[in-house]
């Protein structure tokens, strides 16, 4: 299959690469450039483990084929923390325990960065709501709402 | 105040960091040189002859390196179909190929030729003779049938005598020709005092049918595993499941290789619930594909092949009678089960017994069997068995507190068992907190102050379950900084490997962060039990317990040794030895000794731990439900969800809440949402569109409240914590809706459509 020349812009590093054009973004990650921090649960877009931010936005890295993100600026879980500091969202998942298997926690993370980026002040059942795209099968979801929650507060009161 | 200082705390797990970065290591993040991807080709079919299997177009595929069928398994054990399928996505081949998407080419490249036969999917279908059989024509007697064979058999020692009775016998026999059970896999049977005479005795009798469906475990990650088999015959594997060692002895046993060839590195696991111990699933074939393709090899099972292969919660079918007095004492209790254990044997059919919950009825009987399905196998889900018993069970309580017009609470609390009470068919009860944990979550709920407008209702449940116990061994050693390592081989099961580090940390006086834990392979670590019933804890636990207290022993010898003292004169605190005769204070720090050990006779600190059974406790999970149904739209919302559990000791309080309200959520969804549904083409949803799974925006929060009544021989009186939340929330839901909507619903799961549809029934809405 031919492939096809892309630049992704991931975690602030440049990657020039040749994909095939049926190679999701999570492939790309996971496979080729080797970040396994983002997780494959469902292969359809449907349990939100594979979430990275792609230009802001919160998607399923699954559903999102790699020759279509060329140039765009991509996040993943491993580039959440700077300088060896973690990120509140990540800290507050520590704190509340809102993680236990921990393999959906980096999606869960990526998509409680973006709601909470783009809007701190929502209440519990606005998170609640926001957060139905990504299933956790260990914490029946109580803990992870508290770390969503705190780490709002603390953005909040930061900015 | 405690008087632990590490114990009992809510401590960050170990794991804290790996986790939320994404630098944890899952069985698919393994990718050693030279990686193949496998593909495992699967049938389409629930019930087929198989006439060929034509792989010669996918070995001309560019990329293709390795296909594998029934041929290329040496000991005959199988692993793939080869005559006959069983159900749909039964493993027929599998492929390994230099990328994951020409895998799946040459899957769709093999030809497989099908000769169809029809399926069955149902329990009750598959008993009967008209039903088509998936292993042959062998049948078992139902419980009456049984009962007069056993009669005729006793009878026929004295043939002659008994002639005219054996006949009256013979001809009773034919009325039960419906007890003649097809396709059954296995069969137990129990039964304590006389059920007959019990229920003669009562004043309400209530009978009903509960229909539990078959649910997978949905651990958010696939099952995966990677093999490298080298040219020496050495074979790896990187596996992600909850036994490690389990593993390594069903490759050698399935492929007739030593145990000394295998080596099993266990991966950060990503859930399993129980279902995480199968070997076959992808285990075997990945070893299989990189022996003849020299290259190691990756087998990573999609969502859509995990609910067609992997190994899910039976459903079950159980009639249910119970009678008790008009005063409230429960006499008698009898169940007929029919357990869904799909194309093999198995399934939790043991589990029926259960249904006597945590009450003192004298009398019970259960008949329990396995039925043959054109389904894949079941393995255990979150304490196997116990949430579809304890559905019917409790389910058919709340029905008898109603015709008797007793409080449900009250009812529960006038039955429970005590310390010294018999166990029906089983024993004697240890010390158990069973009523405590049912008040406290009563109390809890503000069940005594209860309110609720229309379409609103409570619903109450109890379930039991004691936890396993298994082999396991800890080595702790104190290194020159005064840091503490340990290094085991049990796999972490959300938060054991932390529950671990408390105990050590606690023994050895030294702050939480100074210990770090090591999970060792099997070619390094002590053999371990597998991470499941609720085991790791309990088990671990007093490992890491005898390995910290021998490590004690070594330091306060040292101790001695450097201070010029007796040992009795010393005590460890604070991460030091402290004389505590001497004024002024006399001490020396753990780090000192352990840079002194290395110039001793004896050697550096090293504590060894190896345990492997005492006496478990039993432990009760109650739970209050309120609810409020929609009549019209027949959806149900949950307005609270309390969860009381007797957990012994909380050596993590954070980490068992998080048990709980896992536990509960996944109860609440068996109850309400989940159900993998079959017609006789197979399994028809297989993801998480048509299979729904909650998620946050589903429920509230879950309340959870902790009891603990210490277990004698739990580390610190700890229990087993994981399983007991789910045993009693089908019950909570289904009893709640009974409050809310005045029926019954005793077939799962509480769909819209079928609250609906019972509303209709009962003269509700148009």
């Amino acid at each position: 299959m031919t492939k096809h020349p892309v630049n992704l812009k991931v975690n602030g590093d440049e990657h020039d690469l040749l994909i095939e054009p049926r190679k999701t973004l999570l492939a790309v990650l996971r496979d080729t450039i080797g970040l396994t921090g983002t997780k494959e649960g469902c292969s359809t877009g449907d349990c939100g483990a594979c979430t990275v931010i792609v230009d802001g936005k919160a998607v399923t890295s699954c559903m999102v084929l790699g020759v279509t993100v060329s140039g765009k600026e991509i996040t993943t879980i491993e580039g959440l923390a700077s300088d060896g500091e973690l990120h509140p969202i990540q800290q507050a998942f520590i704190d509340t325990g809102g993680y236990q298997c921990g393999f959906c926690t980096p999606g869960f993370i990526m998509a409680s960065k973006v709601l909470v980026d783009e809007n701190p002040n929502r209440t519990e059942e606005e998170f609640r709501h926001a957060l139905g795209g990504n299933i956790c099968r260990c914490t029946g979801y109580t803990k992870i709402l508290e770390a969503v929650i705190q780490a709002a507060e603390e953005i909040r009161t930061a900015s | 105040m405690s008087e632990y200082s590490v114990v009992g705390q809510k401590l960050p797990r170990v794991d804290a960091v790996e986790k939320v970065t994404g630098a944890a290591q899952y069985g698919a993040d393994v990718h050693p040189p030279g990686m193949l991807y496998g593909k495992i080709v699967r049938s389409k079919h629930p019930h087929a002859n198989i006439l060929s299997i034509d792989t010669s177009e996918a070995e001309k595929l560019p990329g293709v390196r390795a296909i594998i069928t029934q041929d290329d398994v040496p000991s005959g054990r199988r692993v793939f179909a080869t005559h006959k399928v069983l159900y749909l996505g039964e493993p027929l081949a599998a492929i390994a190929a230099t990328d994951p998407d020409i895998a799946e080419e040459a899957a769709e490249l093999i030809k497989i030729e099908y000769e169809i036969l029809p399926s069955v999917q149902d329990v009750t279908e598959s008993i009967k003779s008209s039903a088509p059989r998936l292993h042959g024509d062998e049948t078992k007697d139902g419980p009456n049938r049984r009962s007069i064979n056993a009669k005729i058999k006793e009878l026929s020692s004295d043939q002659e005598n008994n002639s005219a009775e054996i006949r009256k016998l013979e001809v009773e026999l034919e009325k039960y020709t419906d007890e003649v059970y097809y396709n059954i896999s296995a069969e137990t049977h129990t039964e304590a005092g006389d059920v007959e005479k019990g229920f003669e005795e009562c004043d309400v009798v209530v009978e009903d049918t509960y229909v539990i469906p078959r649910v997978h475990q949905t651990y958010m990650e696939p099952h995966v595993s990677v093999a490298s088999a080298d040219s020496s015959g050495k074979i790896t594997v990187w596996a992600s499941t909850q036994g490690p060692f389990a593993i390594r002895s069903g490759i050698a046993g399935t492929l007739g290789i030593p145990l000394t060839q295998i080596n099993v590195i266990g991966t950060t696991m990503g859930g399993g619930f129980g279902g995480r111990f199968g070997v076959i699933i992808t285990h075997v074939p990945a070893v299989l594909l990189s022996q003849k393709s020299g290259r190691p090899v990756r087998v990573q099972m999609t969502r859509e092949e995990e609910f067609l292969d992997g190994r899910p919660a039976p459903g079950c079918v159980i009639k249910l009678k119970t009678g008790a007095t008009k005063e409230g004492h429960i006499l008698a209790r009898q169940a007929l089960a029919f357990w869904d254990s799909g194309s093999v044997s198995g399934a939790s059919i043991g589990s029926t017994i259960r249904v006597r919950g945590v009450y003192k009825i004298p009398n019970i009987k259960v008949d329990a069997y396995g039925v043959h399905t054109n389904k894949s196998g079941t393995a255990a889900y979150r304490a196997p068995g116990a949430p579809q018993a304890i559905f019917a069970g409790e389910s058919q309580l709340d029905e008898i507190a109603e015709r008797i017009g007793m409080d449900p609470v009250e009812f529960r609390l006038m039955n429970m068992r005590e310390e010294g009470d018999s166990v029906p068919a089983g024993g004697t009860e240890p010390k158990v907190g069973y009523k405590e944990t049912l008040e406290a979550v009563a109390n809890a709920a503000g069940w005594w102050e209860r309110e609720a407008d229309e379409n609103q209702g409570w619903g109450v449940a109890v379930g039991d379950w004691t936890n396993g116990c298994g082999p396991g061994g800890v080595y702790v050693s104190v290194h020159e900084d005064g840091s503490v390592r340990i290094f085991h081989g049990s796999m972490d099961i959300t938060g054991t490997d932390t529950a671990i580090t408390q105990i050590i940390a606690e023994i050895l006086t030294v702050p939480y962060q100074s210990v770090t834990i090591r999970r060792g392979d099997t070619d390094s670590a002590p053999y371990s039990t597998g991470s499941g019933g609720s085991v790791v804890t309990f088990t671990m636990g007093n490992t890491a317990k005898l390995a910290a207290e021998d490590a004690h022993r070594r330091i306060l010898e040292l101790a001695a040794e450097r201070l010029n003292t007796d040992q009795d004169n010393l005590e460890l605190k604070d991460g030091a030895v402290h004389v505590v005769t001497a004024d002024p204070p006399k001490s020396i720090s753990l780090g000192e000794l352990a840079a002194y050990s290395l110039s001793t006779t004896g050697g550096p600190i090293v504590g060894k731990g190896s345990f492997a059974r005492q006496p478990s406790t039993p432990a009760l999970a109650a739970q209050i439900a309120k609810v409020e149904v929609d009549p019209d739209t027949g959806r149900t919302r949950v307005l609270k969800l309390v969860a009381s559990q007797d957990v012994g000791f909380a050596i993590n309080p954070m980490a068992v809440e998080g048990q709980i309200e896992g536990g509960v959520v996944q109860g609440y969804a068996w109850a309400m949402m989940e159900e993998m549904q079959y017609n006789e083409n197979g399994n028809v949803n297989p993801g998480f569109v048509d299979y729904r799974v909650p998620t946050s925006a589903d429920l509230p929060t879950v309340e959870s409240v902790i009891v603990e009544v210490p277990a004698p021989n739990g580390p610190y009186g700890a229990k087993g914590v994981g399983e007991p939340p789910i045993t009693p929330t089908l019950a909570t839901m289904a009893n709640a809706v009974k409050d809310a909507i005045g029926i019954r619903v005793s077939e799962l799961p509480i769909k819209p459509e079928k609250v609906v549809e019972a509303l209709k029934n009962n003269g509700h809405g148009a």
